[in-house]
Order: structure tokens, then sequence, then C-alpha cells
């Protein structure tokens, strides 16, 4: 048996150390979750998972083509299949991808889809035309540019993210 | 333009370019064929959501029109007019029904307004693949249907 003396430790030492230590365990513990809360917008990732495969490469011209695409969108609890429409062409080694939203109202634009419009995008609603590279022709009732789409293309693949407006 | 909050107030800031309305038709049972009446409002859903997507900027699409079966259709024709005056009321130039439900093909040419009336395409148990492609097929069949309607009568 050792005496009490000869220990390392007196028992007012042991009771602070084990005390600092598990007071500071819950001062972890509250601090911690609160500085995530924090600094979370920093820590969001930049959502490369936004990015939807829609075309080959060697599918593209110079004339736009429509491609669909679809993605869930969840909003809330419901999720949903979102279907959405690109018009993307291919100038040299430039893609361009247009949304086809009229940029009047929201009708879905169609590219030739009228004999007296030849290559321009037009809007069978209230006649909104668009020049190829999405530029509204004046004197018709859109007042900006149709939206173009995030590009990035992947090993031959294109991938298409949020539309944008060009101005 | 849809039914919604979101919608509406474009409709009403915008709307004199917004003068169409496309009205579902759904038939409603309780007896045997209530698995048709399911199918049917399905299937007109669906593509009334479609032909909204194309035509947003010039068509509201407005709750659909129900009613019983049994309540005969020439008692659904009297309350679907009641409907017609008063989106006339409402400065809405052009009225589309759609539907799937063949009773309405009698009483066509006693509506003013233009009838779609579309063979009913049963969703079940349809790849989701397929499905999308025969709905686009059908739209594309449509579409020129409401262009036409707008050039005769802008």
């Amino acid at each position: 048996m050792v005496s009490e003396k000869n220990h390392n430790v007196s028992r007012r030492q042991f009771l602070t150390y084990t005390l600092t230590g598990v007071g500071g365990f819950m001062a972890a513990g509250m601090i911690l979750p609160m500085a995530r809360f924090a600094i979370d917008p920093v820590l969001q990732s930049a959502g490369a998972g936004d990015m939807n495969a829609v075309a080959d490469v060697s599918e593209l011209t110079e004339e736009p083509q429509r491609f669909d695409f679809s993605y869930e969108q969840v909003d809330g609890w419901y999720t949903s299949e979102v279907t959405e429409t690109a018009w993307i062409y291919q100038e040299g080694d430039n893609i361009t991808a247009l949304s086809p939203t009229c940029t009047h109202l929201g009708c879905t634009v169609n590219w030739n889809s009228n004999e007296s419009y030849q290559n321009q995008f037009f809007c069978p609603c209230h006649g909104g035309r668009f020049e190829k590279n999405g530029t509204n022709v004046p004197g018709t009732p859109p007042t900006e540019p149709l939206h173009k789409y995030e590009i990035e293309v992947r090993d031959g693949t294109v991938y298409l993210g949020k539309a944008n407006p060009q101005i | 333009m849809k039914w919604t909050t979101e919608d509406i107030p474009s409709f009403v800031a915008e709307k004199q370019y917004i003068d169409t309305a496309l009205v579902p038709l759904l038939p409603i049972n309780f007896d045997n064929s209530i698995k048709q009446s399911a199918a049917m409002a399905e299937f007109i859903t669906v593509m009334a959501a479609e032909i909204e997507r194309q035509f947003h900027g010039r068509m509201l699409l407005t709750p659909p029109f129900t009613y019983l079966s049994e309540e005969g259709v020439q008692a659904s024709k009297e309350r679907l007019e009641h409907w017609q005056q008063q989106m006339k009321g409402a400065e809405i130039k052009h009225i589309i029904f759609l539907t799937a439900d063949s009773e309405w093909k009698k009483v066509e040419n006693e509506l003013d307004e233009m009838l779609i009336w579309m063979p009913l395409v049963p969703f079940e148990n349809m790849d989701s693949e397929y499905k999308k492609q025969i709905i686009s097929e059908q739209i594309k069949q449509l579409l020129p249907l409401v262009v036409n309607k707008w050039k005769e009568n802008p």
C-alpha cells in the first residue's frame, strides 16, 4: 500500500484537472456548433453537382439544335422532375447554349419556325424574334436577349448549369 | 401562366398580352370507371402543363373544370358556359377546352369555343423515357392548332 503523501498528483490538482477537462468539453460542445453555423456559407461547396449532361459534342452543328434534359428538383418536401430545353450550336470551338424562354413573357421560342423569318428564333405568342446569338430583334416585344446557359465540356460531353441573362 | 400566386400577379399586370385560357375538362366517377377517371385526370393534367409551358406568356391555365359523368353532358355544358361567360367578361378572347372524355364530342358544335379532344393514353406501367417521348409527340401535333387559332382571329 502506498501512502497518500507519495502521490504525484494531489487531490486538489486531480479535481482541478478533471473539472477543467470536463468543463472544456462542455464549452467546446456548445461553441463548435455555433461557430459551424456562423461560418456555414463559407463551407458550402460550389455546387459542381448542379451541372447536367445534355449532349455529346459530336452531335452539335452550326445550326442551333434542340436538346431536352431533366433533373430532380427538391422543393421543400416535394421532389419533382423538371424538364428543361436548350438550343445549342457550335461555331469553331465556341459552344453556345441558349434558353428557349422568351424574355418577354416566358413562352418557348423555336428556331427557324416561321417562314418569314429565316435563321431566327421565333416566339409564337407575340411574335418576338431573336438572332442566332440570342440578341432580341428591335421592334419586337422582348427587351433583352435570350438567357445563356453556363457551359462546361468534359470528355466530349456538354454539361449545362444555370441560365443567366446576357446583359 | 399557372393558377399560382407566383404567376397570377403577372397575369393581372400583363393582361393585354394574355388573351387565352386553357381549361382542362375532367370527368369524375366513383363507380366502375373510377380508374379511367383517374387515368384521364393524370393524362390531361400532364398535357395541359406541357401546353402551358410552351405558351406561358399568352395562356392562362385555369383549375380544371370537374363534373360527374352521371350529371349528363348537357348539364355540364351549361355549367361550362357559365365559366365561359365569366372568362369572356374578364377580357379573355380565346378559350381552349382540353379533354379526354369523348362525351364532349357530342356537344362540340354547341360550344362556341375550341374543344381539343385527345384519346386517352394511359401512363400506368409506362417507363418515363417512353412517356416523355409520347408526350412530346402529342404536344408537337397540338401546338399548330393553337397557333392557327391565334392567326385566324388575332
